[in-house]
């Protein structure tokens, strides 16, 4: 079923878009800020930071202030992003943060963008955080891990201001391929990886180490062996070189590069003669 | 057998008339709902078994409870010809009292009252008797004259682990007129002519609610009742199940019939097993009547019901929690829409309802939307059960209609606070509720109306608060629940609730700030809108209503450092009366910090340490002279005990 | 852990609604509380991350991943209990159980055991038994009206001795 054509009114200023989209999606693709720490375009809404909250305009509508994130549009649906009420709440929820997550750079970014600069409410330390005092529980990590990955490493613990994300019971995982990819949607840049010799470390993880695979060519270590191998097992190129198999980035692209020259000259040669 | 006919049910109710009201025999039931059962009604039970055992004139029987719960252990005696007498505070040592001498039996001193006739609603009045001389009838006591008993029409008469009684009374008989004379549309129509509201709290149209589910085009559907019972001060859906379980299951039947579903699940606590037990029971009892299953009546119609359990999270009764759970998933709250009637369980339309609103559907069906809008008010029909508890004489569960005063609960039907002590004020919904101070008493007691008050209907707890509870710490026990039930996902509830209860926690030590209660004005605002669920959305209401009508009492605890009402361990201190004190050393022997010492025999010479004592409160408890005394800042208790005083 | 045993709980549950809050809680009616092992048995068994089962068992208020002691005390918390003295009640059992006040599990629910394993004291947000508050339980027994000076003669009852 095709959606229907629609307009909306962002901030006052109509845009085009389909039924049922989501707002958010509709005032980024318009080059609209909305903050927002849970969301990803790849996963399902979450709607658990309230960061991307928006005021609707509409008359008859009850709950005015709702997240944009979960907000499906309608034809002549009128929303601000940034009302003297949505900012009101916003900032309270950035103190909030703040509190919670003092540690983040990121953070601290975005919250003095809407003029917070501090925080009236007791800061969350602790000396062994796995996390930095840095995360915020928005669930990306976790749901990236389970929903994109299928590893399933990582989990909330506990509920409540009590919750935590790590791996069951504390303890280095078995399942971690070591993509990195919770490092790399984490919003305030809790999650911590490092990388000794032929192990990485995902340090914020009970400290899980993952196996490396070396370049055959120049003998760096260059990516996790269980990832290879999951990427083998779901996409695997069957004209993927045999040869390319086991090189890093850097030797393949050279490789590449070399036999597209060998080619080029054997053809050029072809001409001359 | 298969029941599937109108002389088939009529027959089973011939079979389950004999057992409630015999011809030749002496019916003895016991109130055995988990309140009777543990005020001792289970060794009474056993001891009638044991002295009964040889004797075929008398029929033992459990029942579930009446509601009367401060009087319990009830026992029920139905005598033919005579009537129901009902004894209260039954104990084993009364067991040969009441079995010896039947015909002397309204001699007894603990007989609460009679039933003459009792009107189930769904069959014809029953009329038991009505032959005890100078026993007062059971709808002339202050307790129960108020009360409209609908949702509780069976509770505390038939015995809810027999379905032929539920039959005898007039069960399944709606099911029967829906499955063969009504149409899907036409129940919902008179679902929604009866105007009944959703009774878990937040009161939407359960007519509404069904034909949004109807409309939905799948081939698989479900209905859910939500037996997940979490707000603190509330029982009155674990009675429900346990005294009147088909009531339940015969809704959910018509639901799942009205709105096209095959499947039902009952979402029930962990914490109540013995109500799991008694919906299990009458599951199989209603299968094997063919009253579930397949061609249930021989209308062609399949239902099937399963139980599922809870573990322990207030946050399941949110209903998109709920069904995370049922999946097998962490009970977190996900964002609507899809809302549960589009994409619900498994991702099928899904209805759910709480027990109390499954309950009132055959009374609809059977008498129809017209019959139930006679009860309530204009905006809020039928009635409502309510537990009445805390600082109230007459502990309970209460059944009244709609749109009865706050005050006719809570003094009429209630007796007020025990001991003579002042009401202050009632907590209606739970954490999600608020506490309405006295001026409100007149008040009549609907959603609209609660609302009004910043309060909400909620699942039905009244919890009943006198000048003993200290509002500051009302605030702080809620938000301490809520944090502690708060999910984790979104951060408005995980992290504003929190710092809520910390500054509360402040207050409640004298280090409160008068600015404080301008933060928590704001907090709780953004909690309130920002929030994902209606957990977060409404766990701010305790303190906003206290704030809004004790807020003397905030100002007390942050400018004088006083708990007024003495409850606050920081800002209180232990003493020692000398003048009443006798040296008995009981105080010392039980203080379990040794903080009391003196001479024994010399009552001028014992005192407290307050360095070390923890405020526990065990010699205000153990001392019988009311030598012990609390005081916080001049304010003196005048009160005989601790915990045991009410 | 038995395999056996937990591989005919996992049986039971033909319907997959309720299903795996069924199974542990199967599981920890056997042992009291949730073993390590019995718990990555499921995860195989089921083709369930360990890191879920795990993520439940902590959210759930009802499961135990530590052993526990012999009876289980429970003290009611909820309003109507609060009301009437309910945490006073909680403070006298952890001082004659002599059990610290700061100890938590990893997943911060209060549970707390005592020495010599014979008795965990833990609370509940209500057992719907408002009427008798405040009240509490041990093991599967609810004791209403109970009062501070109660307290050592339903321990006894138990097998408490007084130090």
């Amino acid at each position: 079923m095709k959606s229907k054509d629609i307009q909306v009114l962002i901030n006052g200023q109509e845009f085009k878009a389909k039924e049922g989209e989501l707002v958010i999606d509709i005032a980024r693709r318009n080059g609209i800020f909305i903050p927002a720490l849970c969301y990803e375009e790849s996963l399902k809404p979450y709607g658990a930071c309230r960061m991307c909250i928006v005021e609707i305009k509409n008359e008859g509508v009850k709950k005015k202030i709702t997240t944009s994130c979960t907000l499906q549009a309608f034809d002549g649906l009128s929303i601000e992003t940034d009302s003297e009420e949505v900012l009101k709440h916003r900032k309270v929820l950035l103190e909030l943060y703040l509190a919670q997550a003092p540690n983040s750079s990121k953070l601290k970014e975005l919250a003095l963008r809407y003029g917070v600069n501090r925080t009236r409410f007791r800061q969350k330390i602790r000396d062994d955080d796995p996390l930095n005092n840095s995360c915020v529980l928005c669930g990306l990590c976790v749901r990236v891990c389970s929903e994109v990955m299928s590893a399933g490493v990582i989990n909330f613990i506990g509920r409540g201001e009590k919750t935590r994300v790590n791996t069951p019971y504390f303890e280095q995982s078995e399942l971690c391929l070591g993509c990195r990819a919770c490092a790399e949607v984490c919003p305030t840049g809790a999650i911590e990886f490092r990388d000794d010799g032929d192990i990485r470390i995902a340090a914020s993880w009970s400290n899980t180490k993952v196996e490396l695979k070396k370049c055959s060519m120049c003998g760096k270590y260059y990516a996790p062996v269980k990832l290879d191998k999951k990427i083998d097992t779901l996409y695997y190129y069957k004209d993927r070189d045999d040869e390319l198999r086991d090189m890093c980035p850097d030797c393949r692209r050279k490789a590449i590069a070399r036999k597209m020259t060998l080619i080029a000259e054997n053809e050029v040669e072809k001409y001359a003669k | 057998m298969k029941i599937n006919t109108l002389e088939d049910l009529i027959y089973i109710r011939e079979v389950g008339l004999k057992k409630l009201k015999p011809r030749d025999k002496v019916r003895v039931s016991v109130g055995m709902a988990t309140c009777g059962i543990s005020v001792g009604g289970d060794v009474v039970f056993e001891e009638l078994k044991e002295k009964l055992k040889n004797r075929d004139d008398v029929l033992l029987t459990k029942t579930g409870c009446i509601g009367f719960c401060h009087v319990e252990p009830l026992v029920n005696v139905f005598i033919p010809g005579k009537g129901i007498l009902i004894y209260h505070h039954v104990q084993t040592k009364d067991v040969k009292k009441i079995i010896d001498n039947f015909s002397e039996a309204e001699k007894l001193d603990n007989v609460l009252c009679q039933i003459d006739k009792w009107y189930h609603i769904t069959s014809d009045e029953i009329v038991y008797g009505g032959g005890f001389t100078n026993i007062p009838r059971w709808s002339e006591l202050g307790f129960f004259k108020p009360q409209r008993k609908l949702v509780m029409r069976n509770s505390g008469i038939i015995n809810p682990e027999d379905i032929d009684e539920y039959i005898a009374v007039g069960g399944y008989s709606a099911l029967f007129k829906a499955l063969k004379k009504m149409t899907p549309e036409e129940i919902i129509n008179e679902v929604k002519k009866s105007g009944l509201r959703g009774r878990g709290g937040a009161g939407f149209p359960t007519g509404v609610k069904w034909e949004l589910a109807k409309n939905e085009q799948s081939d698989v559907k479900y209905v859910i009742c939500n037996a997940d019972e979490g707000d603190p001060g509330a029982y009155m859906n674990r009675n429900e199940m346990e005294s009147d379980p088909h009531s339940v299951i015969e809704g959910m039947i018509i639901g799942g019939y009205a709105i096209g579903a095959h499947k039902g699940i009952i979402y029930i606590r962990a914490e109540y097993p013995l109500a799991l037990y008694r919906l299990q029971k009458a599951i199989n009892e209603a299968k094997n009547y063919g009253l579930l299953g397949k061609n249930i009546l021989g209308s062609g119609f399949d239902f099937d019901i399963t139980i599922s359990k809870g573990a322990g999270a207030f946050v399941c009764g949110e209903e998109t929690a709920l069904i995370a759970s049922i999946e097998g998933d962490i009970g977190r709250p996900r964002p609507r829409p899809p809302f549960p009637a589009q994409k619900g369980l498994w991702g099928k339309p899904t209805n759910i309802n709480n027990v109390e609103t499954w309950t009132n559907i055959p009374l609809i069906v059977k008498k129809g939307g017209d019959w139930f809008r006679g009860f309530g008010n204009e905006k809020s029909p039928g009635t409502k059960v309510f537990s009445l508890v805390g600082k109230v004489e007459n502990v309970g569960l209460v059944e009244v209609e709609l749109g009865t005063p706050i005050k006719t609960v809570v003094y009429d039907i209630g007796g007020g606070a025990p001991s003579g002590k002042k009401v202050k004020a009632v907590q209606t919904g739970g954490p999600s509720g608020g506490c309405i101070p006295t001026k409100f008493f007149d008040l009549p007691i609907d959603y609209e109306n609660l609302t009004s008050v910043g309060s909400i209907m909620g699942s039905g707890g009244l919890v009943v608060m006198d000048e003993n509870t200290c509002m500051v710490d009302t605030a702080k026990f809620f938000l301490d629940f809520t944090v502690d039930e708060s999910c984790g996902k979104c951060v408005p509830c995980r992290e504003g609730l929190k710092h809520m209860l910390f500054i509360l926690e402040n207050i409640t030590k004298g280090n409160g700030k008068e600015e404080d209660i301008k933060t928590l004005e704001q907090l709780s605002e953004t909690i309130k809108t920002t929030s994902l669920c209606g957990l977060g959305q409404t766990a701010p209401n305790p303190v906003i209503t206290t704030i809004k009508y004790f807020k003397d009492e905030y100002l007390e605890h942050i400018n004088n450092k006083r708990c007024p009402a003495l409850v606050c361990a920081t800002l209180i201190e232990f003493e020692i009366d000398q003048r009443k004190c006798t040296g008995c050393a009981v105080c010392a022997k039980r203080c379990p910090v040794k903080a009391i010492d003196g001479i024994i025999g010399i009552g001028e010479t014992f005192r407290i340490d307050p360095n070390k004592c923890i405020k526990c409160g065990t010699c205000l408890d153990v001392c019988k002279l009311g030598a012990v005394i609390k005081t916080s800042k001049g304010v003196v208790n005048e009160k005989q005990g601790h915990t045991s005083s009410y | 852990m038995n395999k056996e045993h937990v591989e005919n709980i996992i049986r039971r549950y033909e319907n997959p609604e309720g299903k795996i809050l069924g199974i542990l809680e199967d599981i920890q009616e056997t042992y009291k509380y949730l073993p390590k092992e019995s718990l990555e048995f499921v995860s195989k068994k089921l083709g369930m991350p360990l890191s879920k089962l795990y993520s439940i068992a902590t959210f759930y208020s009802f499961f135990n991943l530590k052993p526990v002691g012999e009876h289980i005390i429970t003290v009611c918390m909820g309003t109507a209990c609060h009301v009437r003295g309910a945490k006073d009640i909680l403070n006298n059992l952890i001082e004659l159980l002599k059990i610290g006040v700061n100890e938590t599990t990893e997943d911060g629910k209060f549970f707390l055991t005592t020495e010599d394993k014979h008795f965990s004291l833990n609370t509940a947000r209500c057992f719907g038994c408002c009427s008798m508050a405040p009240v509490i339980r041990v093991d599967d027994k609810i004791f209403g009206y109970v009062t501070i000076k109660d307290l050592p003669k339903i321990l006894k009852a138990y097998g408490w001795k007084s130090k």
